[in-house]
């Protein structure tokens, strides 16, 4: 059991009593783990210390996620950054959790990748106990529940996991402070004002599965323009009944001189009525 | 000073401003200084009368450094000088620390041109009695300006001021040519002093300051003077 | 956040062969949300010298105007343009005397001084401490980036062709790796008888 340690019940040195009265005095970082610090070790301000690194390492983000008649639409950018210095923008912030279902990332980069990871793994152990998949709900529960869990600890976490289970589409909202919603219509990040503006005048039930890929893109889009911490990679996948499909991979930069060139031709079309 | 305070140098009903003209003749009243701009430098030269054989002669100066490459001699009124003298030190040492750049000659006789006419136009002042021969070398090569107490100025190639300056100029305009080098304008300097010089030329009645190009402007010692007074003679 | 950095931008001075230039990013932001990108942080204060500007917006215009003044006093009562090595000392002076209320910017000042055309830059900081180099300067949101790519890509004596080329990669590629600046760029290059202004294409995100 290599993540045993996770495990909240668990406690390696639950059954020996003579381990535990010998350090009397030793202090439990994080009760759930249950991890042990020698009581040699001193602890004084060192966790605050942790908490601005993990901030430092906090990336700017656009990704949203909505639902529509014939699926759910889930975009994002691929910036990654450390304060305003740029460190990546090739990163994957679509976490592809099974088949049918997906998380997103926004936030702490290292917290959203073991967490969904651990997630994935939940759901696996979850099919194979129960041969059955597991819900959206059930999946994003299990994830809350962590959060809640760690709640205070300094996790930084917004994701939306979304996916089709036997009751339809399902799309839900969880960050760290132990928040799920569950909603039609999400978008998280530094970026979020800007890609919900445009998805709000976008958006409609009935729109084609083009229509609403193109939607999500275009708000991503407009996010990595106007806010300077995300950018990069636009990545759209689509969850039908069928389980998800990525769309496309494009840069934003290549999507920007194309919708410059559309706007170009609008006008000059408009011009000649 | 309120705004009640009104100007002494007011204008008389034909136009003049008797006030400057008082200063003028305050100028005339001051021992002869004149000034001559070479080829490559300017010399500028006094007579140093002393009113007392008593007087410690190593005390009285009238050539001014106003700063590492402008020079100043005047006529009149000492202490008016000496106002002038601290300002346009000032002044040079303000531009140095705004441009880190020598001020330009014609920019510092501006300013000093300046305050001369402030004090022909403000209330509770009088003009300074005195004349002024400023001489420089900058960027653009070697400069000579006068400047009187109405606050006007000119560059000149030769110039002489005060009691005996009629004279003096005449014999300058005889005297100069173009092509004057400094060495032969430090022999014509003292020659011209000498013209109606009452009593016996010394190295301790005159004063010479020149600058050439080497940018440093340099008050003689009264040995250097002696050595050029033997050359003349 | 530090009040240099409310705006975003970058800019950078390079010397080359009887030739400067100065190129800065087009962005103007507000934190994190970019408003304009035809921001241009550099302007020609005369015939032979150009003045770059990076940090507080409002400051940057506020000290241009009262530069331009400046100048134009200076060039009203000597009779001639203001060298660049002595802006740079004007530049300097101007920001000490708000030495303990300081304007939020840090030029740069590139320029070709006296008969021979020698090419000068210079930078300050924000309270007009003067740095003096002989091959590049930097300032702005991504200059550390910038200090990167001027080292590896500046060599000596290059002509305007090869000044050009090298101060748009350098600039590009820096601003690719700050989040607050970029959008574009703007490259001015000075040689003895000409300015010649270029625009540049840069990623929008």
């Amino acid at each position: 059991m290599s993540l045993s340690f996770l495990d909240k019940s668990y406690n390696a040195f639950h059954d020996d009593q003579s381990f535990e009265e010998a350090n009397s005095n030793t202090l439990t970082l994080y009760k759930e783990p249950g991890l042990v610090v020698p009581p040699t070790f001193n602890n004084a301000g060192f966790r605050d210390q942790s908490h601005e690194i993990a901030k430092k390492f906090a990336k700017g983000t656009t990704t949203l996620g909505f639902v529509f008649n014939k699926g759910i639409v889930i975009a994002v950018d691929s910036r990654a950054s450390m304060g305003n210095y740029i460190s990546s923008q090739n990163v994957k912030k679509v976490i592809e959790i099974n088949p049918y279902l997906l998380g997103t990332m926004a936030g702490g980069a290292a917290d959203c990748q073991f967490w969904e990871r651990y997630l994935g793994m939940q759901c696996r152990l979850y099919e194979l106990r129960n041969k059955r998949r597991i819900t959206v709900s059930a999946a994003s529960k299990l994830l809350v529940n962590i959060m809640y869990s760690y709640k205070g600890y300094g996790l930084s976490m917004g994701t939306m996991v979304a996916g089709w289970d036997h009751t339809g589409p399902n799309l839900f909202m969880v960050d760290n402070d132990g928040t799920r919603l569950k909603g039609n219509r999400f978008s998280v990040g530094s970026g979020s004002m800007f890609a919900y503006g445009v998805l709000d005048s976008g958006y409609r039930p009935d729109l084609t599965e083009e229509q609403a890929c193109e939607l999500g893109r275009r708000a991503i889009y407009h996010a990595t323009h106007r806010d300077s911490m995300s950018g990069g990679i636009i990545n759209v996948y689509l969850i039908r009944e069928d389980g998800w499909h990525k769309i496309s991979s494009t840069d934003m930069d290549h999507l920007h001189w194309n919708y410059v060139e559309d706007k170009k031709k609008e006008i000059a079309d408009r011009n000649k009525l | 000073m309120s705004e009640y305070s009104f100007s002494l140098t007011t204008f008389s009903p034909s136009g003049k401003l008797v006030q400057i003209e008082y200063a003028l003749n305050a100028v005339q009243a001051g021992s002869t200084s004149l000034a001559i701009k070479a080829t490559n430098g300017v010399v500028i030269a006094t007579e140093k009368k002393q009113p007392s054989p008593l007087i410690d002669h190593t005390s009285l100066q009238k050539v001014t450094i106003l700063t590492d490459h402008i020079g100043m001699v005047y006529s009149g009124m000492g202490p008016d000088a000496r106002v002038l003298v601290k300002k346009g030190r000032k002044q040079a040492e303000q531009y140095f620390r705004v441009y880190k750049e020598r001020i330009p000659v014609s920019q510092l006789v501006r300013e000093m041109a300046g305050v001369m006419q402030e004090y022909t136009q403000s209330g509770g002042v009088r003009p300074f009695g005195v004349s002024l021969l400023i001489a420089g070398y900058d960027e653009s090569g070697p400069h000579l300006y006068q400047v009187d107490p109405s606050g006007s100025y000119w560059a000149w190639k030769a110039s002489a001021i005060g009691k005996n300056m009629i004279n003096a100029n005449t014999f300058l305009e005889k005297r100069y040519t173009k092509e004057i080098e400094l060495e032969d304008a430090i022999h014509t300097a003292i020659l011209t002093l000498k013209e109606g010089f009452d009593g016996q030329i010394t190295e301790d009645n005159i004063e010479l300051g020149i600058i050439g190009n080497d940018h440093s402007f340099k008050i003689l010692t009264p040995s250097q003077v002696k050595d050029y007074l033997d050359e003349v003679e | 956040m530090s009040i240099l950095e409310y705006n975003g931008g970058a800019v950078v001075a390079m010397l080359g062969k009887n030739c400067v230039a100065v190129a800065s990013d087009l962005r103007y932001g507000i934190k994190n949300t970019t408003v304009g990108c035809q921001m241009r942080k550099a302007y020609p204060i005369h015939q032979k010298c150009l003045l770059g500007m990076a940090g507080l917006a409002t400051d940057v215009q506020t000290f241009l105007e009262k530069m331009k003044f400046r100048v134009n006093m200076y060039k009203l009562r000597e009779d001639r343009d203001i060298k660049p090595s002595s802006f740079g000392n004007m530049v300097s002076s101007a920001l000490y005397e708000n030495r303990f209320g300081p304007m939020f910017l840090e030029p740069v000042i590139a320029g070709l001084e006296g008969d021979d055309n020698t090419p000068f830059i210079s930078s300050t900081d924000l309270i007009g401490a003067q740095c003096f180099t002989d091959n590049f300067v930097v300032v702005g949101t991504a200059s550390e980036a910038l200090y990167g790519m001027c080292e590896s890509l500046w060599k000596p004596e290059m002509e305007p062709e090869d000044l050009f080329e090298v101060i748009s990669q350098c600039l590009m590629a820096s601003v690719d790796r700050d989040c607050n600046s970029g959008w574009g760029g703007i490259v001015y290059i000075l040689t003895p008888d000409k300015l010649i202004t270029k625009e540049l294409k840069g990623r929008q995100d």
